[in-house]
């Protein structure tokens, strides 16, 4: 049953490299026949796996390896990778391997500066997509076709569409996320709620009822404003559907449209009408999450990264449910377009004096942070499962669910677009929800600005 | 800019003037310095009393009180994540030798500018004066091209050249003004019993010039010990992390968790006013013998 | 800068400045010059951090700094100068006032002294951190008082930090906090060197304290004074560290400075033409400023 689950989660995941970045094309047409090869592959991986240890080492000299990523000790990855690390150290003695985890924000400086210094570590963390396309055309990334051979069958090529550039491939993906609408069903529960809203009208019935109850509906960190994208692009695509919104984010069509308009209003009617805590806009996306899992709101959408966390507290675990944000618009929109898609990406640097070793290295470790990662709760595997699954958090299980009803993935809007326009974008996004632009100020100013 | 050698406190003078006698504006003056003091202080004494609580007591139970429960594990869990020993010694260790090489610099400059007669000794100390000027933070992109292509990024070196660069207008200025007042008959008289220029600077000037040593220090002292642009993007491995750097990253650890914030916070600044405290009137003399002579 | 020259000028001496000279002007004109020059040049190319292509694009830059939405110079430009007219026009004379009340001697002078200069040692980026909890809308210390006091509801918190019409003056505060015992210190130093007898003669003349410090120290300390105030305009022009902590430039750019759009645009937008391009802004404006700062001294005299 579980294994059936999982085959279909992956099924849903060959969509994705439809939508994917730029030079994608390759690995589309393989869609037809997922769910059978992926099935297989399930069967296949436990002797890949064990067969995987007892590989000979390269040579007998031992070589250094360096690896940068973000799993700091705050981070809800930091088990995954501990565990990976040690486990695939242990099997490779003669790789001597030195990590370093750095914060998120500060990691973005520091990995770009490394590049353009050409001083990055033989292995770093990126997000797929334009962020690593941008290393990718300056050169700077290793290829990894090659080893990418030995680990095909426990990899489904599919998963590998955000980090392929002109048909070549450059990184080892780990995880996948969407965005997710967690629900504290406690709250709920006190406006005769049981489950959560499951159309557009009843969410804002629910939002209302919530309100009259003293109880603040919504919660986002207005800090950090990627935590705003996560409400306003779930809008935007239940608004005007994936493959418009995708094509916006990609380049392929302007930002002048109408329905992006609309969705943005809709979005700053949430705002006016007094849905989100007020506060929200001068707090860190930690904060809000604390609060969030002290039952000061009732609402909160982010990443299902957060799954972990939410379901590793006893207290607040057994209280909260992850739900798909409801359709808006059902002509263009329906359920199963999700936002999010496998971002958390291993890559290896071109300038490494062992690249081809790293190359191998990388995907037996980014096998293992997949593995820890989803036995956790992270997120959900790019890998294909070879263990036991039944332990794994309802939540996250949850979310497979919901991924395995996935029609199209769209991209995080700030990882999908390059650098200066993921900014502009995102500066934006600031404006729409301290409601200094409304959706017709939103798509000129970003169909004027974006070059 | 000189004001005047006289910098001599007139106690005698001022007490015999001012009488004791409290007046009503004086007790309405003192109530305001007293205000004063107190906004000054409670920030700090705050900042202490919530490194040692829990968040239950800094949210509502005891926000300003000491606290009911001392909670001292705050201090070794600020002290466990993160190295706050290394990013101490850092700023340190960038403080010292940026103070070194910048009055290494500036005595040389302006010995060459108030000691030599030549054409362009005013022009060069308008020269150096632009430096005071020019934003820091505005050079970054070039040093940091540079830093890159000479492989200097993650290392001291990378915050003690540009620091001792942007030190170095302040520093002439004061040194000027204490090397001014050095009588030239020292000089003379030295060059008579054939000491050259290098000998002169080495054995007359330099040793004269050491009440102009702590002035320097402080000035370059506060410039670099707060600064977080250059260290926060020249250096990104931990171990050449300096301190405003490593707190940064620190409270990005701990966003809800006050108490070990806090611990990170008093780490970071007690035992600067622990040195300030000891020295405070040496620290003020000789700040105020900057603004003099500059 | 009056002095004797006391040796005849030898060949050697111009080899001598020379080597005098030799290690300020390297790391002068190696760290500050040159770059200025570097800046204005990438600031006229397309100049991607990463890939480190550049293309020349003449002065697009600077016309896409002045009419872009996105980036938002003008705005971050009139914070800055909202700054620095908080700080002429509020920190320096709280500075200088309390530099007259304590140079004129009083009892405990010195430790309100060294109280005053306390905040000056402590880093900027623990000030930032520590207002930040002292401004928290839930538990801040601020909003706790106030409320303590009746001056907010319990329900109603204000948002300091969040709210766009007081974060700039929020992001102030702790600058004033900070810098105002540093002025004091430069101001009292200037008071304290005023001559006695000047005081003397003007007290048995029998003017008021208040006359003598009009007629006698302010003009005595005018030098320094203007050393202040051109601190205080470059120092606001130039504000990173604490906005950066602080806000970093939200909500809604209401706090945004050039500095953090420069930062934003080299290191989140890989843009280093338009983040040169910023660069070279804040020095011709830093420049335009102390030269000004000058003028208006010089025509007081």
């Amino acid at each position: 049953m579980k294994k059936r689950l999982l085959a279909t989660v992956l099924a849903a995941g060959m969509v994705l490299s439809c939508v994917g970045c730029g030079g994608a094309t390759d690995t589309a047409s393989a869609s037809a026949s997922a769910s059978e090869s992926a099935a297989a592959s399930v069967e296949a991986s436990a002797d890949a796996a064990s067969s995987e240890e007892s590989a000979p080492a390269a040579s007998g000299e031992s070589i250094d390896l360096e690896m940068w990523c973000i799993a700091t000790e705050s981070d809800s990855n930091r088990h995954s990778y501990e565990a990976a690390i040690a486990d695939v150290t242990a099997a490779h003695p003669e790789i001597n391997f030195t990590w370093e985890a750095i914060e998120n924000q500060a990691y973005k400086t520091k990995i770009k500066a490394a590049v353009a210094a050409d001083e990055m570590p033989d292995i770093f963390f990126t997000w797929s997509c334009a962020f690593l396309g941008d290393f990718v055309s300056a050169g700077k990334v290793y290829c990894m076709d090659e080893a990418y051979q030995g680990f095909a069958s426990e990899l489904p090529e599919v998963m590998l569409g955000n980090t392929t550039y002109d048909g070549k491939h450059y990184g080892v993906p780990l995880t996948m996320n969407i965005v997710g609408m967690f629900a504290n069903m406690d709250l709920l529960a006190q406006v005769g709620y049981t489950e959560v809203p499951g159309t557009y009208e009843d969410f804002i019935a629910c939002c209302d009822a919530l309100k009259a109850a003293g109880i603040i509906p919504l919660g986002c960190s207005g800090k950090e404003t990627w935590c705003v994208t996560e409400y306003l692009e779930s809008v935007i695509e239940k608004s005007i559907g994936a493959d418009e919104l995708n094509d916006i984010f990609l380049g392929r069509a302007t930002w002048n449209n109408q329905g992006v308009a609309d969705a943005v209003d809709t979005f700053q009617k949430l705002v006016n009408d007094g849905y989100f805590d007020p506060e929200g806009i001068a707090l860190s996306n930690d904060e809000v999450k604390a609060n969030f899992m002290a039952g000061k709101y009732a609402f909160y959408m982010n990443g299902t990264w957060n799954c972990a966390d939410f379901a590793a507290n006893a207290d607040f675990g057994s209280k909260v449910k992850v739900a798909e944000f409801p359709v808006i618009n059902a002509d263009k929109a329906s359920l199963g377009m999700l936002i999010g898609g496998p971002s958390d990406t291993l890559a290896v640097a071109a300038s490494s004096a062992h690249a081809a070793e790293a190359a191998q290295f990388t995907f037996e470790l980014g096998k293992e942070i997949c593995h820890y990662g989803y036995l956790d709760g992270c997120g959900l595997p790019a890998w294909t499962p070879y263990y036991d699954t039944s332990a794994i958090n309802p939540l996250t299980q949850a979310v497979s669910e919901i991924c395995a009803n996935a029609k199209t993935y769209v991209l995080f809007g700030d990882t999908a677009q390059n650098a200066d326009d993921a900014n502009t974008y995102l500066s934006y996004v600031d404006q729409v929800y301290g409601c200094a632009i409304d959706g017709a100020g939103f798509i000129a100013g970003l169909a004027n600005d974006i070059r | 800019m000189a004001i005047g050698k006289k910098k001599s406190s007139s106690n005698e003078f001022e007490s015999k003037v001012y009488s004791k006698k409290m007046t009503p504006g004086k007790v309405v003056i003192y109530i305001l310095l007293l205000f004063w003091l107190f906004i000054n202080i409670f920030p700090i004494y705050w900042m202490f009393t919530f490194s040692l609580k829990s968040n239950e007591e800094i949210f509502g139970a005891n926000v300003a009180g000491l606290p009911n429960e001392w909670l001292w594990s705050n201090y070794s869990r600020a002290m466990n994540t993160g190295s706050m020993g290394v990013y101490f010694l850092n700023s340190v260790i960038v403080a010292v030798v940026t103070i070194l090489i910048t009055l290494i610099a500036a005595l040389m400059a302006t010995y060459a500018i108030t000691r030599f007669k030549w054409k362009g000794s005013k022009p060069m100390n308008s020269f150096f004066m632009l430096g005071l000027t020019i934003p820091i933070h505005a050079s970054i992109v070039p040093i940091y091209v540079i830093l890159i292509n000479l492989k200097l990024t993650n290392s001291l070196t990378a915050l003690i050249v540009p620091y001792s660069a942007f030190s170095l207008a302040m520093a002439i200025l004061i040194c000027t003004g204490f090397m001014i007042e050095i009588p030239y008959e020292l000089d003379e008289s030295a060059s008579i019993d054939g000491c050259n220029r290098w000998g002169i600077f080495f054995k007359i000037i330099c040793p004269l010039m050491k009440p102009a040593v702590s002035t320097v220090g402080i000035y370059t002292f506060l410039q670099c010990w707060n600064e977080l642009m250059f260290a926060n993007i020249f250096n990104s491995k931990e171990e050449y992390k300096t301190l405003p750097v490593g707190i940064q990253g620190l409270s990005g650890a701990y966003t809800t968790d006050w108490g070990p914030i806090g611990a990170a916070l008093a780490v970071a600044t007690f035992p600067m006013l622990f040195v300030y405290i000891f020295l405070s009137r040496r620290i003020q003399d000789s700040f105020i013998a900057g603004a003099v002579k500059g | 800068m009056g002095k004797e020259i006391y040796m005849k000028k030898t060949a050697s001496d111009r080899l001598n400045i020379f080597l005098f000279l030799l290690p300020g002007l390297i790391l002068f004109i190696g760290i500050l010059i040159a770059p200025i020059f570097l800046s204005g040049y990438y600031s006229l190319f397309n100049y991607n951090a990463v890939s480190g292509e550049m293309s020349f694009i003449g002065f697009d830059n600077y016309k896409e700094m002045f009419s872009s939405n996105a980036i938002g110079f003008m705005k971050a430009l009139g914070n800055s100068l909202l700054l620095a007219a908080l700080s002429v026009f509020l920190q320096l004379p709280l500075s200088l006032g309390l530099a007259l009340v304590l140079g004129k001697g009083i009892k405990g002078e010195r430790i309100f002294l060294s109280v005053y200069f306390m905040p000056v040692l402590i880093s900027t980026v623990v000030i930032g951190q520590l207002f930040l909890k002292i401004y928290n809308p839930s538990y801040g210390i601020l909003n706790i008082v106030l409320e303590k006091l009746s001056i907010i509801s319990a329900d109603n918190h204000p948002i300091w930090l969040g709210n766009k019409n007081t974060a700039l003056i929020a992001c102030f505060i702790p600058t004033l906090w900070q810098y105002v015992g540093y002025h004091m210190l430069l101001m009292y130093a200037g008071v304290k060197s005023v001559p006695i007898e000047l005081r003397e003669a003007a007290m048995l003349d029998g003017a008021t304290s208040g006359q003598v410090n009009r007629y006698i120290v302010l003009p005595y300390i005018k030098s320094i004074i203007k050393i202040s105030v051109i601190f205080a305009i470059t120092g606001s022009l130039k504000s990173f560290d604490l906005i950066y902590v602080l806000t970093n430039g939200g909500p809604l750019h209401a706090t945004e400075v050039p500095s953090t759009i420069m930062i934003e645009m080299l290191f989140q937008r890989n843009r280093y033409g338009m983040g040169s391009a910023i660069a070279v802004m804040l020095i011709a404006l830093c420049f335009v400023f102390a030269l000004i700062v000058n003028k208006i001294f010089r025509e007081e005299d």
